[in-house]
């Protein structure tokens, strides 16, 4: 029978798998089996002041259906006028409901993930020198950008990321080794000129 | 033809993503065919030649073919650009739409109007098939992104009070044809569906308002210019 045959086909085929597999192991058995619980912390910027001061900038100013609001976009955000975290229950539409949490912290992750090791860097050295990050780079046209110059070095929203990033969240551990995570209530706050060119550029254009 | 695969039953849950990647796909295999068999446009963006075949031939039944009045709901400026198949490039074109969900009411002599980046404001009036366009000779300092409203008065071009006036709050990034984001008939994640001056047919209806037929009958009066353009 058909169904049979495919079948002892298949284990056959797991078997030579396996006999192939005992073998490479055999041979390369100076290998250190991975560590599955090692993995590079990415040091992050700030969630909080990120949610309510630097979104709603960058869903206005870069998240329009038409630029980064669309799912080819490495670099994506979500939000209520414009692309829709897909959630089956809420049935999010365009348009329609507010902006949910979750697609807030979408947001934040894709500006994170975009480099995590520069945004690390970056964190460790309390915002020096903003303007390596790819999520600046980009909209200052560093580099090339398909949306073409989209924040200049003088405007209250480049200025409003800038001054989010500068907060900071890391800190030297005692013995000066490594980063730890400063706790979120002991951190510094957002400036208030800072806060005024975030609502600012929040009006644009 | 996208807005019959598209049709939208204004009653039926949102089902998400799954029909809708069904149907896209559909879509984008349809277009391949149409490549394939009609090959009409000689542009050799593989994608562009993709998106324009895949709206369909023009509908003679519905409008004259390759006039003014011509596929209302599309994105024209897909076709009207540099990429063809149209000659003539328009910098923006839309179509404006009485309910949200009524593909065949749309609105004659409504104001579109943008401000653009520099704060430049332009206006801009629908014709009988609720379809406006501006050439790239009309606005060629166009700077994006754009903010946008559209009204519409009790009777353009005599009383010019306010009937309905809708902004969209957020503004256009670099995109030419409202219908690449209003997709007519489809409202979802990425879409907010056709642009409309009411939020239900029904609130449409209890207006009364007339539909016009397209092309227009003699009487009837094309508003030029908006009255803040008539000196
Ligand atoms: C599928 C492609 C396509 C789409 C979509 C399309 N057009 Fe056209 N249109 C054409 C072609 C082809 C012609 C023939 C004349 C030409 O080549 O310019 C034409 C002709 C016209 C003309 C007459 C020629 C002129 O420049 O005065 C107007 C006006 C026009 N279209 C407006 C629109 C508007 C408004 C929309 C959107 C609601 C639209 N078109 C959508 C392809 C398209
Ligand atoms: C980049 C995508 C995009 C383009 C292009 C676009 N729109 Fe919109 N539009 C939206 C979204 C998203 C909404 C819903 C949220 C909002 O109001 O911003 C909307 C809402 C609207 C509204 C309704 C606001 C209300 O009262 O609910 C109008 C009117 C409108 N758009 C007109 C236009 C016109 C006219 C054009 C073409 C000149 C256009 N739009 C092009 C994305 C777009």
């Amino acid at each position: 029978m058909f169904a049979l045959t495919s079948r002892s086909a298949l284990l056959l085929g797991i078997a030579v798998l396996g006999g192939m597999g005992a073998l490479v192991t055999g041979s390369t058995s100076c290998a250190s089996p991975p560590d599955n619980k090692r993995y590079t912390e990415i040091l992050q910027p700030d969630y909080a002041t990120y949610r309510t001061y630097v979104d709603p900038y960058l869903q206005r100013r870069c998240g329009t259906l038409d630029c980064h609001g669309q799912p080819g976009r490495a670099y994506r955000i979500y939000g209520f006028a414009g692309f829709r975290l897909y959630n089956v229950d809420a049935g999010l539409v365009s348009g329609q409901q507010p902006t949910t949490e979750d697609e807030v912290l979408a947001n934040y992750q894709a500006a994170v993930a975009l480099e995590p090791e520069e945004m690390s860097r970056l964190m460790a050295t309390q915002g020096a020198e903003p303007n390596k990050l790819l999520l600046l780079r980009k909209p200052l046209k560093l580099e090339r950008h398909k949306g073409g110059p989209a924040m200049s070095e003088d405007d209250a929203g480049y200025r409003c990321v800038v001054a989010w990033l500068r907060i900071r969240t890391v800190r030297p551990t005692a013995d000066g080794l490594d980063f730890e995570t400063i706790p979120e209530q002991e951190r510094e706050q957002l400036p208030v000129l800072a806060r005024q060119r975030c609502e600012e550029a929040q009006s644009f254009p | 033809m996208r807005r019959t695969i598209y049709q939208h039953d204004a009653n039926a849950k949102h089902e998400g993503a799954p029909r809708l990647a069904w149907v896209r796909g559909l879509l984008a295999v349809g277009a391949c065919v149409a490549v394939a068999s009609i090959g009409s446009s000689c542009n050799l963006d593989p994608v562009h030649r993709a998106s324009v075949n895949g709206l369909g031939p023009e509908e003679a039944d519905l409008y004259p073919v390759e006039s003014e009045y011509h596929r209302p709901g599309e994105p024209c400026a897909l076709c009207h650009s540099t990429k063809g198949p149209a000659d003539s490039v328009f910098v923006l074109g839309g179509t404006v739409f009485w309910g949200p969900d009524d593909y065949n009411a749309r609105v004659d002599n409504a104001y579109v109007r943008i401000l653009d980046a520099n704060k430049t404001k332009r206006c801009f009036v629908t014709n009988c098939n609720g379809n406006f366009y501006v050439r790239k000779e009309d606005f060629s300092k166009i700077t994006f992104p754009l903010l946008v409203s559209v009204e519409r008065t009790v009777k353009p071009g005599q009383d010019e009070s306010t009937l309905v006036i809708r902004r969209m709050s957020s503004h256009i990034g670099r995109e030419a044809s409202c219908a690449t984001c209003h997709i007519q008939g489809l409202r979802d994640f990425a879409s907010p569906g056709q642009i409309r001056m009411f939020n239900s047919e029904q609130e449409f209806k209890d207006k009364n308002i007339p539909l016009i037929d397209c092309p227009p009958p003699e009487d009837f009066v094309q508003v030029q210019k908006c009255p803040e353009d008539v000196n």
